[in-house]
């Protein structure tokens, strides 16, 4: 809508003067909901206040900017125009650093109006709605702050170029993820800073999943990624002992049905919630005195509600199998099963193996974390964990003290490397070095900003992370982790030695090298800097397609020879992390054991995926492989992957990925399965992941084809 | 709409079974088409490898392996050394070895190759048309099996069984093998792979009654119209799923 043409024209008519700018009559729609009138002084306070040039400069420029709105015949001036033309100038002065400084960071109508219309598959956790797209808009703006303000250009530009990605650019001003117990809220209540109201610690189940809910989603907006919860059923013990087993059913049922409906929260999107669960009681708690109803101590140690907690884990796995009304899997919260040497020496745990393996058969849920030795852990996201190490243990003794945090997660395209190195194994490893070398710098800068919000403390942005209750701050900075992850190992190899991890041995020894090398320049970085820098295996839902797409940009002649997928129709992708070839046809034993060579070099988590396609394999020969895992192999966790197809007309759930609902023959249906370290609807995936669908071995004999 | 037309296992003239079976000498071990290192589904309660012998007296229209029945010998063997090796490597793993096909028991070398995978400690699971009872009862009486799986394939009526097995069978050894497995000690299962085509409900229902005994497993599959023998099969359904979960309800509560 012109606005003020029309008084632009009559002035000039007229042939007022125009050497004072205030008295153009030109109105300016400005950012802050408000039409002033034309003030070229503006633009001077703006330059002066953003950046560094002087008076003098910022005066001509201003000039230089009003001679052209009025020459120009401009129809509309709003704020925006008016800063571009700024930029403009500036760069045409050759101010480029000012320029930077001045930048406005935003996003084109055509982009808006695209988005407002069509779905963001970059997170398949996102559905399509209003609050998806203020989160998605959202972040873009945060995302370009992060890359202008937040890191130094090298940093940016090797994001920008694909040489690595930084995650979760639009969450810059939080930390990653979270790892926590309830004893947090048994103990201090449901009071956060700056909150409506405050509760007292919780007297009773149902209030305790309320506190514990709604602290989920309160972390949820304070994290880019997981919120997991250590020992749920023993911590939730003590709150039990009164209840029946109905009542104990339904409130798994609660549990389970509140993560998983919490959809209508930030970005529409679910907590990405994680609940650890133990059969036996975990060493480091037995005599860890217990708290109970009104965040009193019970008078009992843990040890003495292992019953309790054994009934909660069963009743949360009975809800997992039963699946939602629907009967599709619960996507959230994600159930991480620890198994031990103490869990085969606790009493009814062959039960217990053959319950969690049905659930994992029939709906998939599962995830088997193996903790062997005296490792413990506690785990979260699609794959992440914290090993707990001596002063852990110690806060063991007062469980609430146990939080844990990774920061930010940098993954390193592994494959480009070896276009670079040229079959060089001395460039190789050098060019390794520098790329972790510069994600330790990218991880200092996220650490520097974030230093910067909690150190305004709970008058900050970060009140609720830098909140006090017992002596320090719930983020605790100085204990947070620093990930560093890899894609496309297999291609690396596979350019630079000329096989697939799965064909040959030399492949697989190769591979544990380039992994052994990023763990120990990790190692080095770490001392040097006094940051706790941690391999991970990305889960790159979307970096594994964004890297094969920029390599197939950049690389082509090279990555056309190693991309996984189809060319033709833009599915491509590298293989995750130190995965092997999705379709390669492993038996699951070979791909556990194989697969598992890596886990123990990656510090942060690991998982080996098995895919069933609709199989739905017997729970004891399930439970039997579970236990062979365990003695058998280094393999740090598995899941197992079933498919269904969910019908959008008659609303029933079937096995397998079909193209007709086998109730009705309606054509309008949905599959599910797990897309990486979660289970999703397929018609939300992004098109690299939908190539790795296609391409996935699901066990079966192939003789027939 | 599927199966609008009406087919009924009338329709479907029995062929003669084929009389080229095996001519080896019996330390002459079977051909060994195919091989799963890893199955979840095919032996409850355990984990087990899975070899596939080439080569079979059925030709069941609805058959998914028909490669190993119509052309076994256009398909790459395995051989049994090899095998050997795969399996002595997933030692600690296996719980079993499941010997299936084809049929298996038309290879006169079968008990051999059982035996010597017996020898190295493997127990065994045999699967079976049961059309061999003296194959049978030869590896019953050796104790060589651990548990078999029978396909049973419609209820004992000539016309109808013969629907199903796309040729002429004799039913009385089919009986035979029915009650040596009842009357062994042996774990054992009888399956049926059910479509409306071939079965009526009350064949499955008829089916159960027959088949039903305090030491017998039954299981009911549903037909998955992937690639079968008979190309017509390809358009056939299995029942819809309200009906078959009644049906193998049925099968579990015998």
């Amino acid at each position: 809508m012109p606005i003020n043409a029309e008084s632009v024209e009559k002035e000039k008519k007229q042939g007022h003067r125009r050497d004072d700018s205030t008295d153009l009559a030109l109105f300016v729609r400005t950012s802050q909901d408000d039409m002033t009138g034309w003030d070229r002084h503006r633009i001077v306070d703006a330059l002066l206040r953003e950046t560094y040039i002087d008076r003098d400069t910022a005066e001509k420029i201003s000039i230089e900017v009003e001679n052209t709105i009025q020459t120009g015949k401009v129809k509309t001036i709003t704020g925006p125009l008016i800063r571009e033309m700024v930029n403009a100038k500036l760069l045409e002065m050759g101010l480029e650093s000012a320029r930077r400084m001045h930048t406005r960071l935003g996003v084109p109508l055509y982009d808006v109006d695209n988005l407002l219309v069509q779905h963001n598959k970059e997170n398949a956790n996102v559905p399509h709605g209003p609050e998806a797209t203020n989160l998605t808009l959202a972040e873009g703006i945060k995302k370009e702050y992060a890359l202008l303000h937040v890191f130094t250009p090298d940093v940016a530009d090797a994001h920008l170029r694909g040489d690595l990605h930084l995650h979760d650019l639009g969450f810059i001003d939080r930390p990653y993820c979270s790892g926590q117990s309830l004893e947090y809220i048994k103990k201090f209540g449901l009071n956060l800073p700056h909150a409506l109201s405050a509760a007292k610690p919780a007297k009773h189940a149902e209030i305790l999943l309320a506190h514990m809910v709604k602290f989920a989603a309160a972390l949820q907006s304070h994290f880019a990624g997981a919120i997991g919860w250590d020992a749920v059923n023993l911590f939730y013990a003590p709150y039990l002992e009164e209840l029946t087993d109905k009542q104990v059913h339904q409130l798994a049922q609660m549990l389970i049905y509140e993560f998983s409906q919490q959809a209508v929260a930030r970005g529409g999107q679910a907590i990405f919630s994680d609940i650890n669960i133990y059969w036996e009681v975990p060493k480091h708690f037995v005599d860890v005195p217990a708290i109970g109803p009104g965040g009193e101590y019970t008078g009992k140690t843990y040890g003495e509600y292992e019953k309790q907690a054994q009934r909660f884990a069963w009743a949360l796995f009975e809800v997992y199998k039963e699946g939602d009304a629907q009967g599709r899997p619960f996507f959230f919260p994600k159930p991480l099963v620890h198994i031990t040497e103490k869990l085969f020496k606790t009493e009814g745990h062959r039960e217990f193996l053959n319950h969690i393996c049905e659930v994992a058969s029939v709906k998939g849920n599962t995830y088997f974390v193996f903790d062997r030795g005296e490792t413990a852990k506690i785990s979260e996201c699609c794959r992440l964990s914290f090993k707990l190490e001596a002063q852990d243990i110690e806060d063991a003794k007062k469980p609430w003290k146990m939080r844990y945090s990774a920061l930010q997660n940098v993954t390193i395209n592994l494959p480009r490397l070896a276009y670079q190195a040229k079959g060089d194994d001395t460039m190789l490893f050098q060019l390794l070095t520098e790329r972790i070398q510069l994600a330790a710098k990218a991880h200092e800068q996220k650490k520097k900003f974030i230093e910067k919000l909690m150190s305004m403390g709970t008058n900050g942005p970060l009140a609720l992370l830098a909140m006090n209750h017992d002596g320090e701050a719930y983020l605790k900075l100085h204990k947070c982790s620093y990930l560093i992850g890899m894609v496309g190992l297999n291609e690396l190899i596979k350019v630079h030695i000329g096989d697939e991890l799965h064909q040959t041995e030399a492949a697989i020894k190769f591979g544990l090298k380039v992994i052994a090398h990023m763990n120990i320049v990790c190692n080095k970085m770490a001392e040097a800097l006094d940051m706790k820098f941690v391999l991970e295996q990305t889960p790159a839902e979307s970096t594994s397609f964004r890297f094969a797409r920029l390599d197939m940009a950049h690389h082509r002649k090279d990555a056309e020879k190693v991309i996984q997928g189809n060319r033709e129709t833009g599915e491509i992708y590298y293989s995750n992390s130190t995965l092997f070839n999705v379709g390669a046809q492993m038996s699951p034993i070979s791909r556990v054991e194989r697969e598992g060579l890596f886990h123990p070099l990656i510090e942060a988590g690991s998982i080996t995926h098995l895919w069933l396609g609709e199989a739905q394999p017997d729970k004891e020969a399930l439970a039997n492989f579970v236990t062979n895992v365990f003695k058998h192999t280094q393999n740090d966790q598995i899941a197992f992957s079933p498919e269904f197809t969910c019908c959008l007309d008659c609303g029933k759930t079937s096995r397998g990925l079909v193209d007709n609902c086998p109730y009705c023959n309606s054509e309008n249906v949905d599959g599910i399965t797990r897309i990486t370290g979660y289970f999703t609807k397929i018609s939300s995936w992004n098109k690299g992941k939908l190539g790795e669908l296609h391409d996935r071995y699901r066990n079966v004999n192939r003789f027939n084809n | 709409m599927r199966g609008e037309e009406t087919y009924s296992y009338q329709d479907i003239p029995p062929i003669l079974p084929p009389t080229h079976l095996p001519s080896c000498p019996t330390d002459c071990l079977p051909p060994i088409k195919g091989f799963l290192e890893t199955s979840f589904v095919d032996w409850p309660g355990k984990l087990c490898a899975m070899i596939f012998v080439g080569g079979c007296n059925f030709r069941c229209p609805f058959c998914h392996n028909h490669p190993l029945v119509l052309t076994p010998k256009e398909m790459d063997s395995i051989s049994f050394a090899e095998i050997q090796t795969r399996l002595t490597t997933r030692r600690k793993w296996l719980d079993g070895v499941c010997i299936s096909g084809g049929e298996p028991t038309i290879s006169p070398g079968l008990p051999a190759m059982i035996a010597r995978l017996k020898a190295e400690g493997w127990a065994i699971k045999l699967d079976t048309n049961g059309s061999r009872p003296e194959v049978l009862a030869g590896l019953l009486k050796e104790g060589l099996l651990d548990m078999v799986a029978m396909d049973v394939k419609a209820p004992l009526v000539q016309k109808k069984y013969e629907a199903c097995t796309g040729c002429q069978v004799e039913l009385d050894k089919i009986r035979q093998s029915i009650e040596l497995l009842k009357n062994s000690k042996i774990d054992h299962q009888f399956r049926i792979t059910v479509l409306p085509r071939l079965h009526s409900e009350d064949d499955i229902r008829a089916w159960v009654e027959q088949l039903a005994g305090e030491n017998s497993r039954l299981k009911i599959q549903n037909f998955n119209p992937r690639t079968t023998m008979d190309s017509l099969y390809e358009k056939e359904s299995g029942f819809a799923p309200e009906i078959f979960s009644r049906l193998a309800d049925m099968a579990a509560t015998g």
